[in-house]
């Protein structure tokens, strides 16, 4: 069984998107059950598309237990939405058999969650994006998996592989990465590709970016600074104000 | 003039509430695109289709409330929304159609079909937008980054057909009379449609909660992950008995790691609240955390960081370490 890792690394703080290390402890767990140990019946891929430094996510990708690494160095856009990551992503995962693609929810930076549905799509497969839970091996090619849904609700179906799911947030509690895998990790090759060569024509984003703004205040947003005993005083005069105590 | 097409939400056989504020939305946009049109805006048609085994009272619904055209779309018996099953059934259509928008809400079922249609659709998809208006001929899209510290605003390169999916609670429905006069037009799906199906929808599940509590309490102290560590809940929960009648919430995070219990989830996927005062200590205000409180009398928020979206959404903005503030005032109690 091949499963495929997409992660990103963040714009803002350079890590691992929170979303995508759940993405990455899910492969690694249905590693832990299904594969035997040492062996490579289940591989775990990760791939990441970015400029050079993001090699990074991959290394700690693979301190968390990653087989195998795939950097796509992309060029230097300025703004790179999900369409044309996903182009990218397609291109070199559609030369695998992968039976199933995770990735996070959404990245942590652009908060777009398109990656994982736009790839599916490109690669012609089955997606379920919010997944909360997941489960393999009861009945074979199928993925049964729990979407999350506003106010509680959750949406059971299964899913034929190969698959796309993209992972919510609370699914499992993300491995640390061990010091002994570190180790073996920085003797670890990664194929790296070029994006120039994946396409004769690169993908370029349709829309283009006017400005980046603060968002609208929706309220006052009074600034209370000074020591604690001030603020302490400050708000408890807020809530006298007010009629709140 | 191309029309603007909105795919409704059903769930459960009826039609969700943030199906009106997209057909607000398209309202904004048609408003906008007025002046491409030279002025001749009712030229400009908004067109919903609803999705459902029995759509037609939707439909009329739709039509009785907004006056718009509505596609009254049968879909088969047993069949119920996947993102595939929406994709084969709405890519057909819109290729008829010939729309330049399709406005999708933002919710779960919207951010998993539309950016896969969009692809097919060789579409451009714009993901959460929270805010359209226009420079010139020029429409802008705005829609949150950086944990919605920011808002990105985006203009299209070309006359493409673009997906929306729209942030909800920000385009608000106006009530007033319907003036234009749409139609029903009736289209069923036929079960075999050639592709073979890959999902399988199975059940819905209600995580069992008791909400109550945050629903009713007229002062909530909410805790996030400026908390630091899960043993320091404790002076989280001895601020919150310094009031009278309050009740003590945490945003997801917290409930994620296991900190507390699902009961105290504020947020889209937990409760929606509107106490008197909402207390946030230590929660940055991810939009879904924001859209489960927004509703409150007034907001406090103590969090070291000023340029946390918390703070452009409360009325006092305590700018301090959360865990030395509540100790402070434990003591001055």
């Amino acid at each position: 069984m091949k499963i495929l890792v997409c992660i990103k690394q963040g714009l803002d703080d350079g890590k691992m998107s929170r979303f995508d290390e759940f993405a990455l402890e899910e492969a690694l767990a249905l590693k832990d059950k299904l594969g035997k140990p040492g062996s490579l019946d289940v591989v775990v891929d990760v791939i990441t598309a970015g400029p050079v430094h993001a090699v990074a996510v991959l290394k700690r990708a693979f301190g968390m237990g990653a087989d195998r690494g795939i950097h796509i160095i992309t060029r230097d856009i300025g703004y790179m939405p999900a369409f044309v990551t996903a182009s990218n992503l397609a291109v070199v995962a559609g030369r695998q058999d992968y039976d199933l693609i995770l990735t996070g929810i959404m990245s942590q930076d652009m908060m777009e969650g398109q990656t994982g549905p736009m790839l599916a799509e490109f690669l012609g497969m089955p997606c379920a994006t919010a997944v909360v839970k997941s489960k393999m091996g009861t009945v074979p090619g199928i993925v049964r998996v729990e979407r999350e849904m506003e106010n509680g609700y959750k949406d059971c179906l299964d899913v034929h592989l190969p698959a796309v799911l993209t992972i919510q947030a609370g699914i499992n509690i993300p491995r640390y990465p061990s010091l002994s895998k570190m180790l073996v990790a920085a003797k670890k090759s990664i194929t790296t590709l070029v994006e120039e060569d994946l396409f004769s024509n690169p993908v370029s984003p349709k829309e283009f970016l006017v400005a980046i703004e603060y968002p609208d205040q929706t309220r006052a947003g009074q600034r209370l600074d000074g020591s604690l005993d001030d603020q302490v005083r400050q708000f408890q005069s807020f809530l006298q104000e007010k009629g709140l105590v | 003039m191309k029309p603007i097409l909105i795919i409704a939400e059903v769930m459960d056989g009826s039609i969700r509430p943030v199906t009106w504020e997209l057909i607000a939305a398209a309202r904004v946009i048609k408003e906008l695109m007025k002046n491409n049109v030279g002025g001749k805006k009712d030229s400009l048609k908004i067109q919903v289709i609803v999705p459902a085994q029995n759509p037609l009272p939707l439909a009329k619904k739709i039509l009785s409330r907004t006056g718009v055209d509505v596609l009254a779309l049968q879909i088969p018996e047993d069949t119920a929304y996947t993102s595939e099953a929406y994709k084969n059934w709405l890519s057909p259509l819109v290729r008829v159609c010939d729309p330049s928008h399709i406005l999708v809400a933002h919710t779960s079922q919207g951010r998993d079909f539309a950016p896969g249609l969009a692809v097919r659709l060789e579409a451009i998809s714009l993901a959460g937008v929270n805010k359209i208006c226009s420079d010139g001929d020029l429409l802008l899209y705005y829609r949150p980054v950086l944990n919605n510290t920011r808002n990105m605003v985006l203009g299209l390169e070309s006359d493409l057909l673009v997906v929306l999916t729209l942030m909800p609670g920000i385009f608000f429905p106006r009530v007033s009379k319907v003036k234009s006069c749409g139609s029903i037009t009736f289209k069923k799906i036929c079960r075999w449609s050639g592709q073979p199906v890959r999902m399988v929808h199975q059940k819905i599940l209600k995580q069992e909660n008791n909400h109550q509590i945050l629903k009713t309490a007229p002062i909530i102290v909410a805790a996030g992950r400026g908390i630091g560590e899960r043993s320091n809940l404790e002076y989280v929960f001895r601020f919150a008995k310094c009031f009278l009648a309050s009740a003590v919430a945490a945003s997801r995070p917290l409930v994620d790691m296991g900190w507390i219990g699902y009961d105290h989830q504020v947020g889209i996927t937990g409760a929606s609240v509107a106490p008197r005062l909402y207390i946030a200590c230590g929660i940055s205000g991810s939009s879904q955390h924001l859209a489960g409180m927004k509703e409150s009398d007034w907001v406090v928020s103590i969090n070291k960081n000023f340029q946390a979206p918390i703070c452009s959404n409360a009325d006092l903005c305590i700018v301090a370490d959360v865990l030395p503030f509540i100790l402070a005032f434990l003591e001055r109690e």
